[in-house]
């Protein structure tokens, strides 16, 4: 068998340096045919499209993709606990072809639903293959899991993923953390996967009994997920340096499926599976198509084959930008830089001032006295805001306050343009997360 | 083994085993007599053929 070129590098060299002309004009066919086939097979497409007066033959160019109604996650939530119980009219598919059900994690309100026929299981664990692949996942690595394996769609399909790859899958289910971290020790895994918050949360465990995940752990590669720390440099650093592995990102979503990915080459961005996804960057206030590199702008993202309750459109509210330069690594997928830097419905005013709660992580964590864990807090005395930011010293810096109570301040007002009422707490005293964190909190009356 | 690079042809190959495939399963599906067995193993090979075909015949359509 003569290997083709690429074949060691990319999961699937045709796709992933396909000619930009041609993944463009790959990308319209399968979105004209998403379209049509949510058209015949979904009440709630239809009405959606005949409301705007689209039907699926219009749709001729790119610039016809953006006549296409987009979907909120609001519509969902409307049409769901209906028949077909309980995802409702955005299903094209009979009910007995649905395999798998997932829900959203519900931070934004109401979870929604998301039925999968088992084709687009299989598309999930594809999508996963892409991201592993790039990321330098093999068949030779042993993955652990450290996840609660349960309706969040979360690292399930990265054990699919890591499964249809050859790797072999330790699934960490129901242990608690010192326990994982004794089984991986046993089983000298090479791989882990968790978010930012768990992996430095563990490593902090790893070293109260005694184990430098760093010497005494062989973990190469960590695949972070649910939280944009991976791709926070700071963040990334701290998790590199605390397991001495490399750490990728990616970004996903129950109701999109996981759509970019970091590759080994750590470009300072992910690259966007246009192969699965068609992915447009649009202005958060205006509306207008953003192209270019270097102007900010969320995401509308359509899942180009994914069948049973399809997403077209949706609006993710994600917020970043296109990178300039293309990757070394050689893919022709478009590369988003920074990964995702926040999300439009996170971005808020305190004091008058724009807030990405992105910023203030990458401010705590560049500072090595600082304990991993952090929390921000937004509160209104009368008509003015009011913003906290809750600290952990850590022990060997116990000296050090003053001088890191400065210096943070300083860089937090350089970074943020905000002054901060500054609260320092004793080591290990502030929540700890297994999955998504909740760090920021805003307690203004709305 | 060297590196080869991948042409139309290449491609246009690999798709005419995913479609006999694709076929092989249907039929199986037409043939089995509803026994489950079957059914749901040739609709576990559908569903990777449907892979295969984004992988492969898809992009064929556009070269």
């Amino acid at each position: 068998m003569t290997k083709v070129r690429g074949a060691h590098v990319y999961w699937n060299p045709i796709t992933e340096t396909l000619p930009r002309d041609k993944l463009m004009e790959l990308q319209l066919r399968k979105f004209q045919k998403i379209v049509a086939w949510a058209y015949e097979h979904s009440k709630f497409h239809r009405q959606l499209y005949q409301d705007a007066g689209v039907e699926p033959g219009d749709i001729k160019s790119w610039d016809d993709i953006r006549r296409v109604p987009k979907v909120e996650k609001s519509m969902m939530r409307q049409i769901q606990r209906k028949d077909p119980f309980p995802y409702g009219d955005m299903l094209c598919v009979p009910l007995e072809r649905v395999t798998e059900f997932h829900q959203t994690s519900g931070t934004t309100g109401q979870p929604v639903y998301q039925a999968d026929t088992w084709q687009d299981w299989e598309w999930w664990s594809e999508a996963w293959s892409y991201i592993m692949y790039a990321q330098g996942f093999r068949d030779t690595d042993r993955i652990f899991l450290p996840f609660g394996y349960n309706i969040f769609v979360a690292y399930w399909a990265g054990h699919y993923g890591g499964e249809k790859m050859g790797c072999e899958v330790v699934p960490g289910g129901v242990l608690d953390t010192e326990a994982r971290i004794l089984k991986m020790q046993e089983l000298r895994t090479t791989a882990l996967m968790a978010t930012p918050t768990y992996v430095l949360g563990m490593a902090d465990t790893a070293r109260s009994m005694g184990i430098d995940p760093a010497k005494d752990l062989q973990v190469e590669r960590i695949l972070c997920a649910g939280e944009p720390g991976a791709s926070i440099p700071a963040t990334k650093q701290r998790m590199e340096e605390a397991w001495g592995a490399k750490v990728h990102d990616h970004v996903g979503a129950t109701e999109i499926g996981a759509w970019a990915y970091e590759c080994t080459a750590q470009p300072g961005g992910l690259h966007v599976n246009e192969a699965l996804f068609l992915i447009e960057l649009e202005d958060i206030v205006t509306g207008e198509s953003i192209a270019e590199p270097g102007r900010r702008g969320k995401l509308i993202i359509t899942a180009l084959d994914r069948m049973g309750q399809p997403c077209i459109r949706f609006d993710s509210k994600d917020v970043t930008e296109w990178a300039e330069e293309p990757c070394p690594c050689g893919r022709t997928f478009r590369v988003i830089k920074g990964g995702v830097v926040g999300r439009a419905d996170d971005i808020t005013k305190v004091k008058g001032v724009l807030l990405a709660p992105s910023a203030i992580e990458e401010v705590v964590r560049s500072f090595p006295e600082l304990g991993d864990e952090f929390e921000v807090e937004v509160t209104k005395k009368g008509d003015i805001d009011a913003i906290s930011l809750k600290v952990e010293l850590r022990p060997e810096a116990e000296g050090q306050r003053e001088s890191v109570e400065t210096r943070l301040v300083e860089q937090l007002r350089l970074k943020t343009n905000l002054r901060y009422n500054l609260q320092f707490h004793d080591y290990g005293t502030l929540p700890r997360y297994v999955l998504k964190s909740k760090r920021f909190k805003d307690l203004r009356p709305h | 083994m060297g590196d080869g690079d991948i042409d139309k042809h290449m491609l246009q190959e690999m798709d005419d085993r995913i479609q006999s495939i694709k076929k092989a399963a249907l039929e199986l599906q037409e043939l089995c007599g509803g026994i489950q067995a079957v059914y749901r193993n040739a609709d576990r090979i559908l569903a990777s053929v449907k892979m295969l075909e984004i992988n492969v015949s898809d992009v064929l359509d556009v070269l």
